[in-house]
């Protein structure tokens, strides 16, 4: 059994030694529906820390996509304000924030190296370095060779390992997630967590990532940020104290199995 | 060799050739009167020996069939893009357009001769029509199965509205659009036959029905023909178009087949 002021919320608590990139506070979002206006996330605020892997787990509908949008300028918040690198976040911006979506989007027109070249066409940059800069991320993807294939012609693990080389495509110092591998199955899903953790160690980017998988959650992040059902909150905010690289058999260790109860000590109780 | 073993291309040339004895054997066997089926060199020796006549028809149809083809798939592609993109013109518009649809317009062809006269422009203005609800339809649809998270994707790199527009709305579009022109191609050649077969004076339509009433069959029948090839020409036209679009296949709606996997796994079998 817990103690049970391991379970008390240490929102306030600040644990981010590094030099904070993202900065959220008083974040409010309330949106009209036909049932009337629903308050979707309430009073959030949260730092991440430069280079830092940070998760956002919380049950479905509690709005954790809704703050990773608002994080990439996609939606615009209700009331709080979002800092990017020390200025506000309010429509994309692509030299500040990459952004990974749940299904890969990738445009079904275009070759595997034309979709990460994309964002560098958008900005008018030459033929030749955009070549270079797409193949060195489909690279580093671990998709060197398959650059000439269209997105049909590629598995769902593969499509996402694109849009992860997409969205790094410009070098973002910030890689927002929003259930990147949800779509897949199970085998796929572990060997891509694996994957991104490479990924990010070779880039050091810093990376926001949304789940609701808490073994995921507690797999990939340094530090893990639990959100209520609606209105969304952070009600708890963890670090992982677990040795990098991770392996697999941590999965089956006391402390893994520890943080992974205690998220579930904080989601359950609404899911009820 | 049994039916079964013959490629799909085989089976068909084999059964076009077999209509083609047909024509030629019934009405020579006497097992239908030539009246009723000229035999195929006898019309063909009609319509050559008058060849200057059908070639002049031709000369007529054909550019009303390219005139009134610019404006019923050009402006339904238009009007249909606009429609289906834009939520109100579609929730006040959609819905009369589609009764429109339903409104046999060759009702009103009496009326365009009156107002046209009974020359090229009534059967512009007719094919036109008659070509343009079915193409504005379909494209009104089509626009809507555009996948909105490549939009959102699009946007989360920074894309300009004219960027989005250009780079994403209109190439998701192209199998819509080459939908829309082989709907609308096929609906004008018909109108604009179909005009020329009630009142006119020129066109292979008039040819045909000024020979119907003096029981020339087998002048009737070369006017059928160079109609077939009209067609004909027309669909393999947008052949072409589609096989120099549909290189990447997938993550279209189904109206473009996926022509580049079905080739390489023809060519496995053919190797195997």
């Amino acid at each position: 059994m817990q103690p049970l002021a391991e379970l008390k919320p240490v929102v306030d608590e600040a644990i981010a030694p590094e030099r904070p990139i993202i900065q959220v506070s008083g974040l409010d979002h309330v949106y009209p529906s036909r049932d009337g206006p629903v308050h979707a996330l309430s009073d959030i605020a949260l730092t991440v820390g430069e280079g830092r892997f940070v998760v956002i787990v919380g049950p479905s509908g509690c709005g954790k996509s809704s703050l990773l949008m608002m994080l990439a300028g996609l939606r615009h918040q209700t009331a709080g304000t979002i800092l990017c690198s020390g200025r506000p976040i309010t429509d994309p911006d692509p030299d500040r924030v990459g952004v990974v979506f749940q299904e890969a989007n990738l445009f079904p027109w275009l070759t595997a190296i034309d979709n990460v070249a994309f964002p560098l066409a958008l900005r008018g940059v030459s033929r030749a370095e955009r070549a270079a800069r797409a193949n060195a991320m489909l690279e580093l993807v671990g998709l060197g060779d398959a650059g000439g294939r269209y997105p049909h012609e590629l598995s769902g693990g593969m499509k996402q390992r694109v849009s992860i080389a997409r969205g790094l495509v410009q070098d973002p110092p910030v890689l927002l997630m929003d259930e990147p591998f949800a779509a897949l199955d199970e085998q796929t899903r572990m060997a891509m967590g694996e994957e991104l953790l490479r990924i990010w160690s070779a880039t050091r980017k810093t990376v926001v990532f949304v789940t609701h998988s808490l073994t995921e959650a507690v797999y990939l992040a340094d530090e893990v940020l639990v959100m209520s059902a609606r209105p969304g909150r952070i009600v708890d905010r963890m670090e992982v104290e677990l040795p990098r690289p991770r392996t697999y058999e941590m999965m089956a260790g006391a402390v893994f199995g520890r943080l992974r109860d205690r998220i579930w000590q904080q989601i359950k109780a609404p899911a009820r | 060799m049994s039916l079964g073993a013959m490629s799909p291309g085989a089976v068909r040339t084999l059964i076009i050739l077999g209509v083609l004895v047909l024509w030629e054997a019934l009405p020579r066997l006497g097992l239908v009167p030539m009246l009723f089926l000229p035999p195929l060199t006898t019309t063909l020796v009609a319509g050559f020996s008058d060849w200057r006549v059908y070639g002049a028809a031709l000369v007529v149809t054909l550019t009303e069939v390219a005139a009134a083809l610019v404006f019923a798939v050009g402006g339904g592609i238009l009007i249909g893009a606009f429609v289906g993109a834009l939520a109100g013109p579609r929730r006040i518009l959609l819905p009369v357009f589609s009764s429109f649809y339903a409104v046999p317009i060759v009702v009103l062809y009496p009326v365009f001769t009156a107002w046209f006269g009974i020359g090229s422009e009534s059967k512009i203005a007719f094919a036109a029509i008659y070509g343009f609800f079915p193409t504005m339809l379909a494209t009104a649809a089509g626009i809507q199965t555009i996948d909105p998270n490549l939009v959102l994707t699009a946007r989360s790199m920074g894309a300009t509205p004219v960027q989005r527009l250009l780079r994403v709305i209109l190439p998701a579009s192209i199998p819509t659009l080459l939908a829309g022109l082989r709907l609308g191609g096929a609906l004008v050649i018909v109108g604009v036959v179909v005009a020329e077969m009630l009142i006119s004076a020129a066109g292979i339509g008039y040819l045909v029905t000024s020979s119907r009433t003096v029981l020339d069959s087998p002048r009737v029948f070369a006017g059928v023909l160079l109609v077939l090839v009209i067609a004909m020409g027309f669909d393999m036209a947008m052949r072409v178009v589609e096989r120099r679009c549909a290189a990447w296949g997938g993550g279209a709606p189904a109206q473009v087949p996926r022509r580049r996997p079905i080739a390489r796994e023809t060519g496995q079998a053919n190797a195997a």
